[in-house]
């Protein structure tokens, strides 16, 4: 089982917010703001010396929550810090972004980092539509054509012209390509039927993330069995979970620190938007409907100490079929770097080393 | 085609101009010289009725009684609400006195904030509960954009919109744009944040 860290830069607010998105951009604190990058650093020098493998970062907007609004700037000044993580982009919201951007500058990261770059490509949550006045109806669309479009640009040798349902260029050719050749290993985000299939028949990853375990066992399945369809099988290392752990001394600890969290997002949508996206966007586990996740806290699927954490790695291996986790230790917007801090040390400790075997 | 009424109320003649079907827009503050295209625009979605600027220099709670009786003469008991430059003042004391007859408020331009001192209204606007849009044009130089912030931290439901390229008549500068924004934020209040518009290229 190989371990990524989900990087979401704690900032730490001097003064309470007011708990909506978007969060007025003036009650940002310059001061807060560098040293949450600073800190952000120093962090991921501590998750290389526990021996994660990878960190991981992924684009939101407009509050503190995850302070990485263009996710590839991040990767490159992390990239520029840390020696040994792979660096995980997971990923842009390609219906939102200009996907031949996407490609070149995915290219220009992969080779700064000498070749130590994994890419997941992103529908994004529903919040995220709003940011930069994404039509929610045609996320689907616009996703799939962006991949599409983005291993085009890095894999075809001479310019081409892209006519598209939603995108249209007379003439692409990136430079740089990407150091790594056809391309980074690049996975497909989301547990729906669309995203799943996407990444079968493009022989991609699959990023799987915040369902429960049955929800999300139902979705590595469903991508199993797609790339059975299309004629091969994928590795351990072609299935991400993504998801929140609570880990402590005991289980007992990480159930008390557990049901203190709170139920709600820390920025809700307020209700006349949530109730209209919820009803635009449309979004399925494996084909299976599901309501859009707006205002709810994401759930955490890994609690306890160190021996049931172990316990419950076997088990997203042996039912979800993932080779990496992807984790976040405490919620995003929690305040307890302490905490945090306390999380990392005691996972790469007591729990690193003994499932590496998984 | 828009047709030309008189209303008296109050002591005050008020003309204004009325066009199209549909749920009640009432502007005040519009001016009536010239043909608008923004109401024009407007008049396809809405019964739009753009009144003359009441008269300067009455106290706000008067000028907002004097709004609802002229609206109870044109024979309408909620509308929708757009308010130009100083009309927005009135606009928000009605808004503030009668907020079941308000759906939602339109303030093109507006100028209710700014001038010192801090008044009684701006002290009351955290209890407009009324959807609020607030528009400013980037080249307007007689109201000042920088108060479009403080309308929407004071009153609670607010969205501040700055139209590109338009001056203080927003609606005549940029009508199209002008009409769209406005529009699609009375027909969806604040879920208007959320695109609908269309980005295929080809099917």
């Amino acid at each position: 089982m190989k371990v990524s860290f989900f990087e979401t830069v704690r900032y730490l607010a001097p003064e309470p917010l007011r708990p909506e998105w978007p969060v007025p951009s003036g009650a940002y604190d310059r001061e807060a703001g560098a040293e949450a990058y600073r800190a952000m650093i120093e962090r991921l020098q501590l998750v290389e010396e526990l021996g994660f493998d990878w960190v991981s970062v992924s684009e939101h907007h407009y509050s503190p929550r995850i302070l990485t609004p263009n996710p590839l700037l991040a990767a490159a000044f992390i990239a520029a810090h840390v020696k040994k993580l792979t660096i995980a982009v997971l990923g842009p919201i390609v219906p939102q972004s200009n996907p031949v951007r996407v490609a070149e500058e995915l290219a220009m990261l992969d080779t700064f980092c000498q070749g130590r770059l994994v890419v997941g490509l992103l529908r994004g949550t529903t919040n995220e539509y709003l940011t930069y006045d994404l039509n929610p109806t045609e996320a689907r669309g616009r996703t799939d054509e962006g991949m599409e479009l983005i291993l085009k640009a890095w894999t075809e040798p001479q310019p081409f012209a892209w006519q598209g349902r939603h995108f249209q260029f007379r003439t692409v050719s990136v430079w740089p390509r990407p150091l790594q050749q056809p391309y980074p290993k690049t996975y497909a985000l989301g547990t729906s039927k669309e995203s799943c299939e996407f990444a079968a028949s493009h022989r991609l990853g699959c990023g799987l993330s915040y369902g429960t375990w049955e929800s999300t066992a139902r979705a590595g399945r469903y991508y199993r069995e797609a790339c059975a369809r299309h004629g091969w099988e994928p590795g351990p290392d072609d299935v991400v979970y993504r998801a929140n752990m609570i880990v402590a001394d005991t289980d007992t600890e990480a159930q008390e620190l557990f049901d203190q969290q709170s139920k709600q997002a820390p920025f809700p949508l307020r209700a006349g938007v949530r109730d209209a996206l919820s009803t635009l966007d449309q979004r399925n586990v494996a084909g299976v409907p599901r309501a859009a996740i707006v205002n709810a806290a994401l759930p955490t699927t890994f609690i306890g100490g160190p021996d049931t954490i172990i316990d419950q790695i076997q088990r997203c291996r042996d039912e979800i079929g993932a080779g990496v986790v992807d984790l976040s230790l405490t919620p995003p917007s929690s305040r307890d770097m302490g905490w945090l801090t306390r999380s990392l040390e005691l996972f790469g400790t007591k729990v690193l080393p003994r499932i590496r075997g998984i | 085609m828009f047709t030309e009424g008189r209303v008296e109320v109050d002591g005050i003649r008020a003309r204004y101009l009325e066009a199209g079907q549909g749920s009640p827009l009432v502007h005040f503050g519009a001016d009536l010289s010239t043909p608008s295209p923004a109401h024009e625009l407007l008049a396809r979605r809405f019964r739009v009725i753009a009144v003359e600027t009441l008269p300067p220099g009455r106290p706000g709670s008067e000028a907002a009684a004097t709004i609802g009786r002229i609206i109870e003469c044109l024979g309408l008991t909620d509308v929708d609400f757009m308010a130009t430059a100083e009309a927005s003042t009135a606009a928000l004391w009605f808004a503030l006195a009668e907020p079941e007859r308000v759906r939602a408020l339109v303030l093109e331009a507006p100028t209710a904030i700014g001038a010192a001192p801090r008044g009684e209204l701006e002290r009351r606007m955290p209890e407009v509960t009324t959807p609020t849009l607030v528009l400013f044009g980037t080249a307007d130089r007689q109201a000042a954009q920088d108060t479009g912030r403080v309308y929407t931290k004071l009153i609670p439901n607010s969205h501040l919109v700055f139209v590109y390229d338009a001056a203080h008549a927003i609606g005549r500068d940029r009508p199209e744009a002008f009409a769209e924004v406005v529009a699609d934020f009375l027909e969806r209040h604040e879920a208007f944040i959320i695109s609908r518009t269309p980005t295929v290229i080809h099917p």
